[in-house]
């Protein structure tokens, strides 16, 4: 076909030159994987502004300032939780551990977010109830 | 074609210049159609941001190209729903709420546009569900305090409910307000007003651009489009009976262009001699509503859903069920005993995960 008779008439440096542009185009694949972080992180906000992004897999506890004083935000084993709370009612603290979706103290305006930033896998995109 | 025509033209022997720009083009056309197809996989991806506002929080998420992008919309989304709550905060005095119950009794009130669409839906869920959601709960509800656990005299329930009736509602579209007929009537728009805010903010992503996300605010969604590759979005149905874990679910259904919302006993609840006092009031009795756990409805509009959901809740199964068939709409009741009743057309889209 037309393909064959290109290929017989290119010159070997022609050859070159298509292989390498294929070969350059091809690794945009592999460096978009590299520079977009996949890992999931957790994410920290007060009053809608980031404080902190934290590794999941990295276990501590982190005091986080809001403005009725500090919230304790406790990540072990993959899962985060409000360990400690100046709030009054304590809904926050109750919600217990989570391994994905959001944590939110109403009252100190904190709000704690877990899960990738492009999530493919997760089992839910939203909780209703 | 064009590999053609520069092979049989015998002005582009091999070796002359014009064969090597052509190779070059070639080459250079090549190297843009795969990039291409490299930018496109890459293309699409999901931005999520999360707010408290109306005393709630709430995530938004979108499918965009750019982080920019997708902020832009998210932000201008936002705005529109804190601008909406602020006009129907029911505890704020200078809420347009605030301004149509003071005026209770004595003249109407000229509202806004979105608080008059706010009222007008409310009015129409009201009559589709037999009064069952009422928003002028408001005289009873206020009885309540949910935090700290306080419960209302009988006689207070009795003189409030007697302000109880939506008919009472009289709303005047000509010149844009809204009058209550009775003194001492509270229109509390809590009921709806969060779905109404998420489908404001969806036409707000649409304004940007943005043709497919989810709008949560505090479980009342909007989902519009799919996700980047195609599938429907999948939402949770919170466990009604998992109280230390908000992400338990007990149900995971797929939507693409719908509202769902849930109304639970288990949100602002306390127990008092074994009796679980919960925020759904029943405007017939001035007391919560018992014969439902959770009902998860969905339809066009997370407004209705909003709406309907509560007054669902407190209707019970079998006139829950009556009015989904009438509306149309599909939904998940689970009763006072654990059962669930579901819509025939929500089969095949839901998976259970854990019985309540």
């Amino acid at each position: 076909m037309n393909l064959r008779i290109l290929l017989n008439t290119t010159t070997p440096a022609d050859k070159v030159l298509f292989s390498l542009l294929i070969i350059v185009s091809l690794s945009g694949y592999l460096f978009a994987d590299k520079l977009l972080p996949e890992n999931p992180s957790v994410r920290i906000e007060v009053n809608g502004k980031p404080v902190y992004i934290l590794r999941v897999t990295e276990n501590r506890t982190v005091p986080v300032k809001g403005p009725h004083g500090y919230t304790y935000v406790e990540i072990k084993d993959q899962r985060v939780r409000i360990s400690g709370s100046p709030c009054a009612n304590k809904l926050c603290v109750q919600q217990g551990w989570i391994s994905s979706g959001a944590l939110v103290c109403l009252p100190n305006r904190v709000v704690v977010t877990i899960g990738k930033q492009t999530e493919e896998n997760m089992p839910v995109d939203a909780i209703t109830g | 074609m064009k590999i053609n025509f520069i092979l049989h033209n015998p002005e582009f022997g091999p070796g002359s210049l014009r064969y090597i720009f052509s190779v070059l083009h070639l080459s250079a056309c090549l190297l843009l159609l795969v990039s291409l197809s490299a930018c496109s996989s890459q293309k699409d991806r999901v931005f999520s941001k999360t707010r408290v506002l109306m005393d709630t929080a709430i995530t938004i998420t979108v499918v965009a190209a750019s982080q920019e992008g997708a902020e832009k919309a998210i932000d201008s989304a936002f705005r529109e729903i804190e601008k909406i709550g602020k006009l129907s905060d029911f505890y704020s005095s200078g809420s347009e709420i605030s301004l149509i119950n003071k005026k209770a009794g004595i003249s109407g009130v000229k509202v806004s546009p979105d608080v008059l669409q706010l009222v007008e839906k409310a009015v129409y869920v009201s009559e589709k569900t037999g009064g069952a959601y009422d928003m002028t709960i408001g005289s009873v509800s206020g009885l309540y305090d949910f935090h700290k656990k306080v419960l209302p005299g009988k006689d207070a329930v009795r003189k409030g409910l007697r302000l109880v009736n939506y008919r009472d509602i009289s709303i005047d579209r000509s010149v844009s307000s809204v009058f209550l007929k009775k003194e001492g009537m509270l229109i509390d728009p809590g009921g709806i007003t969060k779905g109404y805010a998420a489908d404001k903010a969806l036409e707000c992503l649409k304004k940007e651009g943005i043709a497919s996300g989810i709008i949560s605010v505090a479980g009342d969604i909007r989902a519009f489009g799919s996700k980047p590759d195609g599938r429907p979005w999948n939402i949770g149905i919170r466990n009604p009976r998992a109280e230390s874990r908000e992400d338990d679910v007990m149900a995971t259904i797929e939507l693409m262009d719908a509202a769902i919302s849930t109304s639970g006993d288990y949100e602002r609840f306390f127990f008092s001699d074994n009796v679980r006092y919960h925020h759904i009031l029943d405007p017939r009795t001035g007391r919560p509503a018992s014969r439902c756990i959770s009902v998860s409805i969905i339809a066009d509009e997370a407004a209705y859903t909003d709406a309907f959901s509560t007054g669902i809740f407190i209707m019970g199964p079998e006139q829950g069920m009556k009015v989904l068939e009438e509306m149309k709409f599909n939904g998940v009741i689970v009763d006072n005993r654990g059962r669930i009743h579901m819509t025939p057309g929500i089969g095949g889209r839901i998976e259970f995960k854990n019985s309540p």
